[in-house]
């Protein structure tokens, strides 16, 4: 009896300390209250299961870190990251972001346990962790990325056990693999094997409304480019529907504004100009060209969806470019690397260069900011008449004045004519006709768990090798694939190119959008068997965008995204 | 029985007089006739002056201009197939015999002004390499001691190297082109033609002849330039001759790989490059500068082995 009494005290007594200790949290801050409600709110999410929803009250020791600018004078978008407690985290900006879920959706700035980037010194090249339904069991090199399913995933589990992801460079490999059944799913099948793909009735193609731009992009810093009439009388001449007619696959269009129209602002303003060789001669002749000049085409071969056939591409505007305007181009295929370095980055290229865009994530910012603002480079001196309403149009928080702001942008484009818009490509995936839940969405990234072919392993093959397991650092394509399916961000995009909550159950903003309090899910655990709590999200931030932290390492270390993204890295040394 | 061998000695003597006094034929002379009787050689010769028609007369034969694009022109449209009336393709289609590239421009016409390309390529590369690496070789050859060693080290260093890898460097140091890939392949080239020419020039240096010359006062570069030389160059014509094909199936690699012939060249190796995504939807386009390629490098391996068979008597055996 005695024995029985003192139990019961013990259990009074600890009922009493973990009510005091639940009380004090509530009081501390009213913001620890949200995971709950949030919560509950998700459930609607298709990837939501009950099971790991658990709502836990914050830990009372919880420390949370901080990742702090010491202000916004070094010109960067970030003031402060902070997890206020277990499963929130706010963001406070330096100005209005009516882009942040947007942008934090981008696999780029998935999240991986803080104990994790310590114990790799910040450079998880090949040993990703994260809260995917994929688990990372090897990267044959040269070869294939083999994953496991992560039977603890809270979201939709694969229906097989072991995924892999493949390679090969040419498309026609790709579709052989496709048609030997060696493989479930492809990427980007090209331009002439839309038609074979139809017509097979054991493949099927997945429509990817990849919303891109392929341009041809002026240096107004080298003549005869620094003359307005010059760049306009290209723009003029150019038959860009019979480069759409002859090199693009079904479902792409001319482009008539710089963003594809189906990102919101993208079509405010005049649409580009008709083809009008007479007139486009006129302005070279009172460019004191009549007799046409010489100069350089610049690209890359390197195949995107928004350029599937680059060296005919280029040989096709070149062929335009002496018949209507009797330019004489010279075409140089340089490579990739020095190509974006000196074409895109540095702005050195002294005549033509063909480029394009694919967009990261589901805003007007992404396709104009980062071509036309004031510090980019690419087109030569950037113009006024563009980037300031760029800026202004990045911090409006009203649609009916953002919509005005990217109209004069967009006609000063149209004016001055940096660029000729040429295509919006057409892009699909393809996939094996017994592929199920088979889908190309046109933001983000395919997951593979979705697919079930029947087969195990499921067998996907893209078009190269990831560059390294560490997306922070990385920014093509194949490598954000092959992160995508092991580590998630707070936010992720639906097929429609909606943000949709992910490891964040919701993020909140204040009034004037400056300042953003995520609430994360709770009951996540990483693969490595640690929960998932916010210290982890900052420092997955801290490591991405402070660049004095130890952490600050990836592959390259350029942490390209985070820099161009947020607007420049925290504590970036002079050279960056 | 005396005199019987006496008369029989003599008549051998006068026979060898008439020898002596009869006009010997010439080395090359002879080398024809022999050449002229290895079929296979014959027909590499055939490939090669066909070519070489081929490409001299390229604007005549070809129906279009290599680079001329056919969109709006005419009713082709990009990667046509093969079309040719007489032999039974529709008189309402208009006749491409090779069909069209996906720039429409017509594929015979290009495969026509490649052979200009490709084969000015090898002459200019094997010339180039036979220039400096028998220079390089007979100087080595002759003077040698430390002079010889030098050089012929260089040569082994640049043979220790896969010579499409080695090329691969020098043009991606000197930017890509048909000029440069033109000297990266003559680069690679050099070190065969200057190994076969020193062991030539170190036999032959030896012999009674150049040793007559010296008796005689002659100076050392008479010796080598008017009796070394010359009698060093038979094996380094039929190593010229397979060099050509060579020369030109590296210059297709090249431009494969994008560092050769920059579009809009009609260069076959570039072609095939270009095409290469359509070998299952549109496989004449690799085909047939593919085809032209072989025939190319088949025609001039035919002829240098048969040069070889002809310029080597121990052959005929």
């Amino acid at each position: 009896m005695k024995t029985t009494l003192k139990l019961l005290w013990i259990l009074v007594v600890f009922a009493l300390i973990a009510a005091a200790c639940g009380g004090d949290d509530d009081s501390a801050d009213e913001t620890t209250a949200a995971p709950t409600e949030t919560t509950a709110g998700t459930t609607e999410a298709p990837t939501e299961t009950t099971a790991a929803t658990t709502t836990q009250a914050p830990s009372a020791d919880f420390a949370g870190k901080v990742l702090d600018a010491g202000g916004c004078d070094y010109g960067g978008r970030v003031e402060k990251i902070s997890a206020l407690d277990e499963f929130t985290v706010e963001f406070d900006l330096c100005g209005s972001h009516p882009a942040f879920l947007a942008q934090i959706a981008f696999s780029v700035f998935g999240i991986q346990p803080e104990e994790h980037l310590e114990a790799t010194g910040g450079a998880p090249i090949d040993n990703p962790v994260g809260t995917g339904p994929y688990v990372l069991k090897d990267w044959v090199r040269g070869d294939s990325v083999v994953y496991e399913r992560f039977d603890d995933y809270y979201g939709q589990k694969s229906a097989h056990q072991t995924a892999v992801l493949r390679w090969a460079t040419e498309s026609a490999g790709r579709l052989i693999e496709l048609q030997s059944g060696q493989a479930a799913g492809m990427t980007f099948p090209g331009p002439e094997d839309f038609s074979v793909i139809e017509g097979d009735a054991n493949l099927v193609l997945l429509d990817k409304p990849e919303p891109n731009i392929f341009y041809m992009g002026f240096t107004n810093t080298f003549t005869p480019f620094d003359d307005v009439n010059v760049r306009k009388a290209i723009g003029l001449a150019m038959d860009r529907q019979r480069i759409i007619d002859t090199f693009y696959p079904p479902g792409s269009e001319v482009a008539s504004h710089f963003t594809p129209c189906s990102v919101e602002f993208g079509c405010e303003g005049e649409g580009w100009y008709d083809q009008n060789v007479e007139e486009a001669k006129a302005l070279l002749a009172e460019a004191g060209l009549a007799d046409g000049f010489s100069t350089k085409i610049f690209y890359r071969d390197v195949t995107r969806g928004y350029l599937p056939t680059p060296g005919n591409v280029a040989a096709d505007i070149q062929a335009q470019l002496k018949e209507t305007l009797n330019i004489d181009a010279e075409v140089v295929v340089m490579e990739s690397g020095e190509f974006i370095q000196q074409c895109s980055s540095a702005g050195t290229c002294d005549g033509i260069h063909l480029l394009g865009w694919t967009g990261d994530y589901p805003h007007v910012t992404n396709f104009l900011d980062f071509h036309f603002g004031a510090d980019v480079t690419q087109f030569g001196a950037a113009h006024p008449e563009i980037y300031e309403p760029l800026e202004a149009g990045s911090q409006e928080t009203d649609a009916g004045a953002a919509a005005a702001v990217y109209e004069e942008a967009n006609n000063a484009i149209k004016e001055l004519v940096p660029m000729v818009p040429i295509a919006h490509a057409g892009s699909a995936f393809a996939a094996t006709s017994n592929a199920s839940g088979a889908y190309a969405p046109p933001w983000g990234q395919v997951m593979f768990n979705f697919w079930d072919d029947g087969n195990d392993p499921l067998v996907f093959v893209q078009g190269n090798e990831p560059i390294s397991l560490y997306c922070a650092d990385e920014s093509d394509g194949e490598s954000l694939r092959a992160c995508a399916q092991v580590v998630e961000a707070l936010y992720s995009y639906d097929l429609a190119g909606n943000v949709q909550p992910q490891l964040a159950t919701g993020c909140e903003p204040n009034e004037d959008l400056s300042l953003w309090t995520c609430t994360l899910r709770q009951g996540v655990t990483f693969h490595d068997g640690t929960t998932f709590d916010a210290n982890d999200v900052v420092v997955s931030f801290t490591a991405g965008l402070d660049a004095s932290s130890p952490l600050h390492a990836g592959n390259s270390g350029a942490f390209d995204y985070y820099s161009y993204l947020w607007n420049g890295l925290i504590n970036a040394p002079e050279s960056e | 029985m005396t005199s019987r061998k006496t008369i029989e000695m003599l008549e051998a003597s006068a026979s060898d007089q008439n020898l002596l006094t009869e006009k010997p034929m010439s080395q090359w002379r002879l080398t024809l006739i022999r050449f002229r009787g290895r079929t296979s050689g014959m027909v590499g010769l055939s490939i090669v002056v066909m070519l070489i028609l081929v490409a001299v007369f390229a604007p005549l034969i070809a129906p279009y201009e290599p680079n001329e694009v056919l969109i709006g022109k005419g009713e082709a449209g990009p990667r046509e197939k093969p079309c040719v009336h007489v032999l039974g393709c529709d008189e309402d289609v208009e006749q491409h015999i090779l069909g069209t590239d996906a720039n429409v421009r017509d594929y015979f016409s290009r495969i026509v002004f490649g052979a200009r390309v490709s084969l000015t390529l090898g002459f200019f590369t094997v010339t180039l390499a036979l220039i400096v690496g028998s220079f390089f070789g007979a100087v080595a050859g002759y003077v040698g001691g430390w002079f010889d060693n030098i050089i012929m080290r260089i040569m082994d260093v640049i043979l220790g190297f896969p010579s499409l890898l080695l090329a691969i460097a020098i043009v991606s140091v000197l930017g890509p082109g048909l000029q440069n890939a033109l000297i990266a392949i003559a680069v690679v080239s050099i070190p065969a033609y200057a190994r076969v020419m020193r062991s030539q020039v170190l036999t032959i240096k030896e012999s009674d002849f150049v040793a007559a010359s010296t008796a005689l006062g002659a100076s050392w570069r008479h010796i080598l330039l008017r009796r070394v030389v010359p009698n060093a160059l038979t094996p380094l014509v039929v190593l010229a001759t397979l060099g050509v094909a060579t020369a030109i199936l590296e210059a297709a690699g090249l431009s494969f790989l994008g560092l050769g012939a920059q579009p809009p060249t009609a260069e076959w190796g570039t072609m095939l490059a270009n095409e290469r995504n359509n070998v299952f939807t549109s496989p004449h386009l690799v085909f047939f500068p593919g085809l032209a390629i072989m025939i190319t490098v088949l025609g001039f391996n035919l002829m240098g082995d048969g040069l070889r068979d002809a310029l080597d008597p121990t052959l005929n055996r």
